[in-house]
């Protein structure tokens, strides 16, 4: 059974299509990247697979998950950095969907916080308020809150755009492991040879599906050029779509 | 006017009427005024007294009506429209109706005021110890020997507007005057009839110092004379030693302000709690404290009931 | 001489001792929620709920005349109802919490008006309605208490899903459908600690003990929790001292424990820890790392 089914999605905003009939499927275990130019359609197409939008037209079948079981990072986190919370009790809300809003930690919760804050290199930095984290530190953290969600999807939206080398390299390695795990990750890129180098399969976005499959065969020149011909702007003056709704 | 054209005479003619017209004008305006004269007092006790003077020939209106508070009256358009209608206007005076001046300049009423307590010995607030504010005391109606002199400036004031039925206000006056008398001495007889060393009383609204000076009761308030003033800890704390060192019994209620700062001092120190006192205003027409004299005697009758 | 001055006030009089535990019962229970009204940026609410509640009063005075109980209910209703109803506003449409919540005290607050004129009685209602902290009876103070105890318990269990509300509400809404429900119990909670709060003990009380301590407290300490116990010492203490000043100083009490606020507040923004202008200015030496 796919993890994810997309039958002829439409999703948009006031009637404007920003993916326009996309129709595939995603494996479980799919480590899949999706590329595609700014308005691409990217970070619509994630919200649609968390429910926050309703598509325009078609649908968003899910292999009997919950989108509140969906691991998802969104590309700018609306966090108020000036709230006064420590990094152990941010990434601790991981816990969110086994422990619930009430339930206390056991000592094998707080053994598991503490081991997700090593793994993102964050030990050190459990009693720090946030607003004093780096945007590399930062993004640390929200992987270590991922990682205790354990997650049967994961979603990312730009997870490695405006942070270091480093935290990159070591947040990829993250990556890798779930991809071991058997779980199914999602992520939005725009870095073509990082893609290249550790994503297996690419769906290249530009409104419309331009190409989708193994990435070698996606990411070719003339796929690239044809994505970045797509009109980034919306057109005010569109006809209604021509091809008939499912 | 033999010989005149038709013309000049019909002019004359009018012009002799315009003149006539003219001349009539004035002396009617100083004719008696065919209906009632419409007067405007600030406070139910002024309405009341003004409607015994001023007997059939006056219609009163009150602005501050049965119950409410004047210290923190607002007045409305409809005031002003009563106020512009009016004939003659009553005012308390000494500080009572801050908000009278303006209004009147706004209604832009031609009718005269007449200031009640005008020849009145006026009385300063004392706050129970120090002198914090050198206020003066506005409620002089409790006293009745004061409300004769109020009886008397309206008596002059609605003849001055209305000279024509000078001879029905005074009568009017002097009956009321009668009664007063006799109000007075039934509130004498009923203190005399208090064991002196009892004659205290708390209530919480500094209203009744007139009545004290007159007839010799003590009244000792928590709060200031307006109902904005908030007490201190100081004060509170006061009042109750006082009323253990003096061993006062009663604590009085009144109709206005809120009664749990009385309730709680009378819980502490064990007092009595009297019924509700009348200061500021009368009651409903139908109540207890309907008109002036009934006020009076429902203060001292209750006031005898609790301390007796 | 310190007992005479610190403890005998309350020894002596039941009313200081009244006082003091409606004081001490407040500074529990409204400084959490003022914690959190502050950092979602609130802290205005307080005044605008003071006179949004007129309607209520002015409906309950026409129903039962000046009964205290019909008209601080009515309050708490018309309270709940432009709470949540700006609350609901603000999520449901692009209109933020502060513009929802003005546009509808304003309403409320005229339409109060409104029924009072054409009831046409002068009397002030909400005068009326607005206790003192020097004449709690005992309904005040089992008022203020059950508020108090309710506000806890409920902030107990709402806490994961309100501070996750605040600090990352996409993360919330992707994990949970609690964020709406925990949003609105919270509102509910800000109205019944005003209300109940002004009932007892007046709009200036009920309203600074709600938010001063936490502005206080947020010069002192980092941690949410942290914050909050601060904030519960600040009103505390400002209570007790409050009250001492209003009984030496013969002082109006309300003010006199706000004023006492003030002065932490003052002494808090220059010094405090976490912020304060003066600790910034003294250059101390960096730490290692």
């Amino acid at each position: 059974m796919p993890e994810l089914r997309f039958r002829n999605l439409t999703l948009g905003y006031e009637r404007h299509p920003a993916v326009h009939h996309l129709d595939g499927t995603v494996e479980n275990g799919a480590l899949l990247a999706i590329v595609g130019p700014n308005g691409a359609g990217k970070s619509t197409l994630f919200k649609g697979i968390m429910g926050e939008i309703k598509p325009l037209a078609g649908a968003v079948e899910r292999d009997g998950f919950d989108t509140r079981d969906v691991a998802y990072l969104p590309q700018a986190a609306e966090i108020d950095r000036s709230f006064p919370i420590s990094v152990y009790d941010m990434v601790a809300m991981g816990l969110w969907r086994s422990r619930g809003p009430f339930g206390g930690f056991s000592r094998k919760d707080h053994a598991g916080i503490e081991a997700a804050i090593g793994a993102v290199g964050l030990t050190g930095f459990e009693e720090r308020v946030i607003g004093s984290l780096s945007g590399g530190q930062m993004q640390r953290m929200l992987f270590a809150r991922l990682l205790l969600q354990d997650a049967r999807v994961i979603v990312l939206d730009e997870p490695f755009t405006a942070i270091d080398a480093k935290t990159s390299a070591d947040l990829l390695g993250l990556v890798e492991d779930w991809h071991r795990e058997r779980r199914t990750v999602l992520a939005a890129l725009h870095d073509i040879d990082l893609v290249k180098a550790s994503f297996p399969e690419t769906m290249l976005l530009a409104r419309e599906p331009v190409a989708w499959g193994a990435t070698a065969t996606v990411l070719t020149p003339e796929n690239l050029n044809k994505a970045r011909r797509m009109c980034e702007a919306f057109d005010e003056y569109a006809e209604a779509c021509a091809v008939a709704a499912e | 006017m033999v010989g005149e054209p038709a013309v000049m005479t019909r002019r004359r003619l009018l012009a002799a009427a315009a003149a006539a017209a003219l001349l009539a004008a004035p002396a009617s305006a100083r004719a008696a005024p065919a209906r009632k004269l419409k007067a405007v007092a600030t406070i139910s006790v002024l309405g009341d007294l003004v409607k015994n003077v001023g007997g059939d020939q006056v219609d009163v209106t009150t602005l501050v009506g049965p119950n409410a508070d004047a210290h923190i009256f607002s007045p409305t358009p409809g005031d002003a429209r009563m106020v512009a209608a009016a004939d003659i206007v009553f005012v308390n005076g000494l500080g009572l109706e801050g908000w009278m001046t303006r209004l009147i300049v706004a209604s832009g009423t031609k009718a005269p005021t007449v200031v009640v307590t005008k020849g009145i010995a006026a009385r300063k607030v004392d706050e129970g110890g120090a002198q914090r504010r050198a206020e003066i005391d506005p409620h002089a109606w409790q006293s009745v020997a004061n409300v004769k002199i109020y009886v008397a400036n309206i008596r002059d004031g609605l003849a001055a507007v209305d000279p024509a039925h000078q001879a029905i206000y005074d009568a009017n006056a002097q009956a009321y005057l009668g009664k007063l008398d006799e109000l007075e001495r039934e509130v004498k007889a009923a203190i005399a009839g208090i064991p002196a060393g009892r004659r205290k009383i708390i209530t919480n609204h500094a209203a009744f110092g007139y009545f004290g000076d007159a007839y010799g009761v003590e009244f000792i308030a928590p709060e200031g004379v307006s109902t904005d003033a908030e007490p201190s800890a100081k004060d509170i704390a006061s009042i109750i030693a006082q009323i253990r060192r003096q061993k006062i019994p009663a604590v009085f209620l009144e109709n206005i302000t809120d009664p749990r700062l009385i309730r709680e001092i009378a819980r502490e120190t064990g007092a009595a709690i009297g019924g509700a006192l009348y200061s500021d205003a009368l009651s409903e027409p139908g109540g207890p404290a309907g008109t002036y004299i009934a006020m009076m005697r429902h203060n001292v009758h209750e006031m005898t009931k609790a301390l007796g | 001489m310190l007992y005479a001055t610190l403890i005998a006030p309350f020894a002596e009089f039941e009313f200081m001792r009244r006082a003091l535990v409606g004081i001490l019962a407040l500074a529990l229970g409204a400084p959490p929620v003022g914690v959190f009204l502050m950092l979602r940026r609130m802290s205005l609410i307080g005044d605008a709920m003071a006179h949004a509640i007129l309607p209520g009063a002015a409906i309950g005075f026409l129903i039962a005349g000046l009964s205290l109980f019909a008209m601080a209910g009515a309050g708490l209703i018309a309270g709940f109802l432009i709470a949540i109803g700006a609350g609901l506003i603000a999520r449901a449409t692009q209109l933020k919490e502060d513009a929802s919540l003005a546009a509808f005290f304003l309403i409320s607050l005229a339409l109060g008006v409104t029924i009072v004129s054409v009831k046409g009685s002068n009397i002030d209602l909400l005068h009326f309605l607005f206790g003192s902290v020097l004449a709690i009876d005992d309904p005040a103070l089992a008022l203020i208490a059950g508020v108090t105890s309710v506000s806890l318990v409920v902030l107990a269990l709402i806490w994961r899903p309100l501070v996750l509300e605040c600090v990352d509400p996409g993360y919330l809404h992707s994990v949970s459908r609690a964020g709406g429900p925990a949003h609105i119990a919270f509102l509910a909670l800000v109205v019944m600690n005003l209300v109940g709060g002004f009932q007892a003990l007046g709009t200036l009380l009920a309203v600074g003990v709600m938010i001063l301590p936490a502005v206080i407290a947020r010069f002192w300490a980092r941690d949410i929790s942290a914050i909050i116990g601060t904030a519960i010492a600040c009103g505390a203490i400002s209570g007790y001292a409050g009250l001492l000043l209003s009984y030496h100083a013969n002082l109006p009490s309300g003010p006199a424990i706000i004023l006492v606020a003030g002065a932490l507040y003052a002494i808090s923004v220059m010094f405090g820890p976490v912020g304060g202008l003066i600790w910034h200015a003294l250059r101390r030496r960096h730490l290692e790392a």
